[in-house]
């Protein structure tokens, strides 16, 4: 089982857009997968039109992982299930918190749905909390979308001294170039010269995409509605490089 | 295309007619996933043995499909095989799981068709309000081809939720829940088959009769004959199509029963009629027996080449090749012979005589007990065989070990038909003894027929020498178990004809004197 998250300081930069249609991806080939939304907004659960999750009961990480069980809700497409995100996440920190300060919770967590399911999916929301810190020690790989802006650079070596600081490993850190638009000058250049600072950049570039923002109206992921559009032959590229740098099993 | 049917855990619904598809619709957005529409047959044996060890075999094209039966409809697929040629038996199939579960069912049997129709198949995706999917409703519908284009009698529901959505789609199932049918007797299965005129039920040699004691031997004779010769012509439409050599074993059978019963109840009928009809019993046996024959060889053509070491096998082909030649004949001529006026008359008349209000003149036996008639019999026949087998040891002539199956043979009969006169533990260890007397006494005489056929065989290829060879190892381990029978056949008399049995024998069968003064 390999644990991905999606994760961004800054927000609106298409994290839930990558979270979503990779998790298709995944499932796609024939990988049994899990997106857990982590964001109070739920914008991923949305996408897939499922509702609200109902209120945690957490107290350790054995009834946090039967409580999440109880919310998982099978999407329209076999083998791609969701929990979706729930109010009581913004305290998911002070419960991790009251557990005993650990930053290795969330992976003991999500290690009890090891037999369930190839790939877990997390969406994020853009900030660096508890849970955050929970999520970077759980996973395999980050995903972190990049717009190709000056502001982004700044953003994204923010993200890396941070990992520096806390002694997590960078090799963990996969950045991505997100809403690509090849007219415009700056947008190439950046993208031409940022990832030679960053070893782990992957190399597959995600297009602003009219398709990908109809996915509000279409309520599903972009692969399900468009299946050969240059986004969502981008999105399977990245699920590509991700399932080679992670070497994600198949599933039996 | 893929036929098989939707296997999952769920809740199913056998619901009366269609599903209710505008129903649903108004609650849901209701959505079609799969529609597939296949011609579909059930195949099972004379015996149902299918049906009775709880599974169904059905063909779809060339693929045959074998499910289990759940609440008398199709349940879970087990496997599936494809075949290019129209199978019968049990050899016909050749992947593991479909042989060795049919290997079970059938034995010797063979598979007739028992139902044709349509299967329809329909999946449909139920979504709430969010339009998100929260269940898929597999529906399956069987309408015969005999009733036409009706309307199916039943639809089979499968409600399947998805994760998180159980409590969403138990709305779904209370909808549809309306239209369940009640439990009737009969299953959904059971009535489309009835709709072709057939009715799985059980089949025995050895059917209840309701006698008693003292059932006055006339109507207890009416009975069994009735009875066994019912069994009889159930066999014949098997016989006819030529589906398996059962048909033809059984009601060769059923005709010796019956004459043999004849036979044994001297005085219960005006004397001449009875003998009439035991000589006509006699010839519709009788003109089995080279077909009988035949079929006894051809079913241990296996065995037979298996004896043989390998190179010398293919000479007894042309052997086997002969046989199944002639006993297409002698089914032609069966065949003709029972579709004759002839043979119509004979058993009208035979069915007359036994029918329930034919009136015969009296007799000395018709109003006795049937048990004093027969038990007198049976320890008659007992204390016979006893006498015989003194006289025999491992040098004792065939003829005369004919002569005692024969004689074993009645015994087994009559207590057979009697069982129910007779005590339930005794019964059991009386005919378990006799059961194994006459199998080795058939075996004995099988291996003597076989013998001689062969060598007979042999007598018109005398000058084929890969034939000599094959038939010459035949013979010899022929012989050699026909002499191992013989011991073993002195051993199972000694215990049959011992103290143990003897006070059985007597205990139940021998009457005491009746009071004079009565
Ligand atoms: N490749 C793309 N092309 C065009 N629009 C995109 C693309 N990716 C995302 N969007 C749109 O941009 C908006 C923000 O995207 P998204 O919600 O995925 O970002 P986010 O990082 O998850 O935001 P938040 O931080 O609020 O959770 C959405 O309206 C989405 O439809
Ligand atoms: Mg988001």
């Amino acid at each position: 089982m390999k644990i991905i998250s999606s994760y961004s300081i800054k927000g609106g930069v298409g994290k839930t857009a990558l979270a979503v249609n990779l998790a298709f991806a995944f499932h796609e080939t024939g990988r049994r997968t899990l997106l857990l939304d982590l964001d109070p907004q739920g914008a991923a659960a949305f996408y897939f039109r499922v509702g609200n999750a109902k209120k945690l009961n957490m107290d350790d990480s054995r009834t946090i992982a039967a409580d999440l069980r109880k919310n998982i809700r099978e999407s329209d497409f076999p083998g791609l299930d969701i929990i979706p995100s729930n109010l009581a996440y913004r305290h998911f920190d002070v419960i991790l918190n009251g557990m005993s300060k650990s930053r290795k919770q969330l992976r003991k967590v999500l290690d009890e749905f090891r037999s369930d399911y190839d790939t877990i999916l997390m969406d994020c929301p853009p900030n660096i909390t508890l849970l955050s810190e929970n999520v970077f020690r759980a996973s395999d790989a980050i995903m972190v979308p990049v717009i190709p802006t000056v502001l982004s650079q700044r953003t994204l070596e923010q993200l890396f001294s941070f990992f520096r600081d806390e002694e997590l490993s960078c090799d963990m850190l996969h950045p991505f170039f997100s809403m690509a638009q090849k007219i415009n000058k700056m947008h190439r250049e950046i993208i031409e010269e940022l990832p030679q600072a960053y070893p782990g950049f992957l190399k597959t570039v995600i297009p602003f995409s009219v398709n990908v923002e109809k996915m509000g109206i279409r309520r599903m992921p972009l692969l399900a509605y468009s299946n050969n559009c240059e986004a969502a032959l981008a999105y399977r590229s990245l699920c590509n490089e991700i399932i080679s740098i992670t070497k994600s099993d198949p599933h039996s | 295309m893929k036929a098989g049917l939707p296997q999952n855990r769920n809740s199913r619904l056998m619901l009366s007619g269609k599903l209710p598809c505008e129903l649903l619709q108004n609650h849901y957005q209701v959505s079609i996933s799969r529609h597939e529409q296949t011609a579909l047959t059930f195949w099972d044996t004379f015996e149902w043995g299918m049906w009775f060890g709880g599974y169904l075999l059905y063909s779809s094209e060339n693929i045959y499909h074998l499910c289990k039966l759940k609440d008398g409809w199709l349940g879970d697929e087990i496997c599936s095989e494809v075949t290019d040629i129209l199978p019968r038996f049990k050899e016909d199939f050749k992947t593991g799981r479909m042989q060795k579960i049919l290997t079970g069912i059938l034995g010797i049997r063979g598979l007739a068709t028992v139902f044709e129709g349509t299967l329809n198949q329909l999946q449909l995706e139920i979504r709430n309000d969010y339009g998100k999917i929260i269940c898929r409703l597999d529906c399956s519908t069987i309408s015969s081809k005999r009733a036409g284009n009706e309307k199916p009698p039943y639809s089979c529901c499968r409600v399947t939720p998805l994760m998180g959505y159980e409590a969403e789609s138990g709305n779904i199932i209370k909808l549809l829940a309306r239209y369940q049918t009640d439990e009737s007797q009969e299953g959904p299965l059971e009535l489309l088959f009835k709709q072709m005129g057939r009715k799985p039920c059980r089949y025995t040699l050895r059917p209840v009769f309701g006698l008693d004691f003292k059932t006055p031997a006339r109507e207890a004779t009416g009975k069994i004959v009735r009875s066994i010769l019912s069994i009889a012509l159930s066999n014949l439409p098997g016989l006819l199509s030529d589906i398996d050599t059962e048909f033809l074993h059984d009601y060769r059978i059923c005709i010796r029963k019956i004459r043999s019963l004849l036979a044994l109840i001297k005085g219960v009928y005006p004397d001449g009629a009875v003998s009439d009809i035991r000589t006509q019993l006699g010839e519709m046996a009788r003109s089995t027996n080279r077909l009988r024959d035949l079929d006894v060889y051809l079913l241990a053509r296996g065995e037979y080449l298996e004896m043989l070491p390998p190179q010398l096998r293919p000479a007894l082909y042309s052997m086997f090749d002969e046989v199944a030649a002639e006993r297409k004949l002698e089914v032609k001529n069966l065949v003709l012979d029972i579709q004759s006026a002839a043979y119509q008359n004979t058993i009208e008349g035979i069915e007359s005589f036994f029918s329930e209000t034919e009136m015969h003149g009296p007799s000395l036996s018709a109003d006795i007990p049937v048990g004093q008639l027969v038990f007198r019999q049976m320890y008659r026949r007992y204390k016979k065989i006893c006498r015989m087998a003194r006289a025999i040891d491992a040098y004792t002539a065939d003829e005369m070990l004919h002569q005692l199956r024969i004689e074993c043979k009645k015994l087994r009969y009559l207590m057979e038909f009697f069982r129910e006169l007779i005590d339930d533990t005794d019964i059991v260890a009386m005919q378990k003894i006799l059961r194994s007397l006459q199998e080795i006494l058939g075996e004995f005489n099988d291996t003597s027929v076989q013998q001689k056929t062969i060598l007979g065989y042999f007598n018109s290829k005398r000058d084929d020498i890969d034939i000599a060879l094959g038939i010459g190892g035949l013979v010899s381990i022929l012989y050699y178990r026909r002499q191992q029978s013989r011991r073993r056949i002195v051993k199972v008399l000694n215990s049959f004809c011992g103290k143990g049995m003897s006070v059985v024998f007597k205990r139940n069968f021998k009457q005491k004197k009746l009071n004079p003064k009565v």
